[in-house]
Order: C-alpha cells, then structure tokens, then sequence
C-alpha cells in the first residue's frame, strides 16, 4: 500500500475539526472539486467528520462521577503505596531475624548431636524425683555438668523466641 | 499499624521526597476538581467508543485519574497532563483486551448489553459503531485520537507507546479501512 499525502491535507483536516467543513464545502468550489478528485482528502473528510459527531455525541452523554471521591481514592492508594515501601525492609530484617534463629538452632542441634544428648538421660531421672530432690539436682548438675543447665535455658529460650517470630509473622501477614 | 504513629513524621518526609523528585508540584484537590471538569468527558468518550462498553469506560476512567494523581510526572501544562491521562487509559484499554474474556454468559454483567442498546441509539453511535466493531482495537484507539482528539502524530505515538513511523502508517490504513465501512453503509442506507 502506498503511503501517499495530498498537501491539501492539512487545511481540509483543520476546517473539518474546527466545523467549518459544511461552510467551507458550499463556498469554496475549488476546495469541494479538490476533496471530490482526492481519494485522500475525501477519506479524511469522511473519517473526522465522521469522529468529530461521535466525539460530540459520547461527551454530552457522559455522566461524571464526583472528582473528591477520586481524589479521596488516590490519597489512600499513596498511603498504602508508602506504608508498603516503609514495610519492606522491616520485612527483611524479620525473615533475617527468622533465618538467625533458624542457623543457631540447628547449629545447637548438631552439637548436642555430636555430644550425644548426654543431658537428656538425666532429665530421664527428674519425674522420679520428689520436689526436695530438686536441691540435690541442681547441686548434682553443678558439681557434674556446669553446662547442662546453661544448654537448656539457651534450648528453651530460643524455642520461646522462635515461637514469638513465628506468630509475629503470622500476625503481621493477616 | 501501630508503628507508623510512633514515627509522626515518617510519612510526610516520604512524600516530600517524592514530590521534590518530581519536576511538576503535585495538584491539589481544587485544580484537579477543575482538571477533572475539563477532561473526563473527552477521556470517557474515548475509553467507551473504543471499548464499545460503557460501563467499562466508567471502571477505567476512575482508574485512570486515580493512576494520574498517585503518578509523579515530569510533563507541564495541561495540555501534557491531558495526553499522559490518556497515555494511561490507553494502557488500562490494552490490559483489558489481553484478560482472558468471560467464557460463560453467567459471567458477563447483566446490564451490559441493555447499555449497549442504549448507546446504540445515538445517531453518530449507529453510523460509526457498526465500522468501530469491525476495526481493530488498536486501530479504534489510533482512529480516536487523530480525528476526534486530533491529536498529531508525534502525541499519538506518545500515547500509544508506538513509533511516529509506525503511527502514521497504521493511521493510513486504519483510516483507509474505516472510510470505506463508512462509504459502504451510507450506499447500503442510500440503497
């Protein structure tokens, strides 16, 4: 397909969208023969005029809705958009915190691997024992073990601190 | 959230940050009130003549002023602001054509086609509608906003994301096309 322009153009386009294309039409002769011998300048006629009433026609039909409910909407959408932004690194650092806990746990966990989970057996032996005995347990994990306390205070501390992380994260998401 | 009110001043030197990055100061509420006015009728005769749905041209329309505010532009003028909120529309209009359709009639809104009948019976609607059902989306939007925004070459490329070159050629045999859709039914009227 060619993709020929006829220099007319230009005018004929500017009197059809300013509605002055009837006018023009009955009084300049000249430009009439010219538009009637174009097949250019005729498409265009036909086309804008064609638009130009559809435009005309759709914009009085149009029923508008209030401008302050659309500016209302877009203040909320910034809001959310920058409350979202500020969010993201918090985000980070809670799944770094998360990954933290996560890296010492298993760390515990193979080193009490590797130890054998000696302090496991000796809390085998605590439902046995009345509450008087507890004295005797204490002064038994002192004199035998300094650590074995130490271990499950750390163990049940990083329990109780996951567990937090988790229903935070949980609680946050909903 | 909680945490947000223990930073008073957080947000406000986010969004001053964001409104000194951007080249134009953001409207307020009044100006766009009167922006608003003077383009949602243009925008919306657009958005419904080239999606053929009303109701849809509604939805987006909101959807594009909504987009415009939060956006932060760098162009001036109304006359830029007004192309870039049809930049916008023409965006939305393309989105929803790539959605997947509804598939079953259960899914299509009920008044949709009572809508239809409405607009139907606009005299330019019944002239043009039935050559707007046969083009090509894109060419609706190509044909819109040369001849009934009359909006040049160069701006309807920027509206459209498409090439000047491009532009123009696919404006040549869009037009083509539609005046000889035109031509034929006023003969088949005529006759």
């Amino acid at each position: 397909m060619m993709l020929r322009t006829c220099p007319r153009e230009k005018d004929v386009k500017e009197l059809v969208e300013l509605g002055q294309w009837s006018v023009a039409a009955a009084t300049a002769a000249e430009l009439r023969a010219h538009v009637d011998g174009c097949r250019s300048c005729r498409e265009l006629v036909l086309a804008t005029t064609a638009f130009q009433k559809a435009r005309a026609e759709a914009t009085s039909a149009a029923k508008l809705g209030s401008p302050g409910v659309l500016w209302w909407r877009a203040q909320l959408r910034r809001r959310n958009a920058a409350v979202e932004r500020i969010s993201r690194p918090i985000l980070g650092a809670q799944i770094f915190a998360l990954a933290v806990y996560l890296v010492l746990a298993g760390g515990f966990l193979m080193w009490q691997a590797r130890s054998g989970f000696g302090w496991l057996t000796r809390l085998e032996g605590i439902p046995q024992a009345t509450a008087v005995q507890l004295g005797s347990l204490w002064t038994s994990t002192v004199s035998g073990s300094i650590w074995a306390p130490l271990v499950m205070i750390s163990a049940v501390a990083t329990l109780a601190l996951l567990g937090g992380a988790v229903v935070y994260l949980s609680s946050e998401k909903q | 959230m909680a945490w947000e009110f223990a930073i008073p001043n957080l947000l406000a030197r986010d969004a001053d940050r964001d409104a000194s990055r951007a080249a134009v100061p953001p409207m307020d509420d009044e100006a766009f009130a009167g922006f608003y006015e003077r383009s949602a009728r243009s925008l919306w005769a657009y958005l419904a003549r080239t999606s053929g749905d009303p109701a849809l041209a509604e939805d987006l329309m909101q959807e594009s002023y909504v987009r415009f505010l939060c956006a932060t532009r760098r162009e001036e003028g109304e006359v830029a602001a007004r192309r870039y909120l049809f930049q916008i529309g023409t965006n939305l209009l393309r989105d929803h054509w790539r959605r997947p359709r509804p598939s079953s009639i259960e899914e299509i809104p009920e008044n949709f086609f009572a809508r239809n009948g409405d607009t139907a019976q606009a005299e330019s609607q019944m002239m043009l509608g039935p050559a707007m059902a046969q083009m090509r989306p894109r060419d609706r939007q190509l044909l819109w906003l040369a001849h009934a925004e009359g909006y040049s070459h160069r701006e309807i490329a920027e509206v459209t994301g498409l090439g000047s070159a491009s532009v123009r050629l696919l404006l040549f045999r869009a037009r083509r096309k539609i005046a000889r859709l035109l031509s034929d039914q006023q003969c088949g009227r005529r006759s």
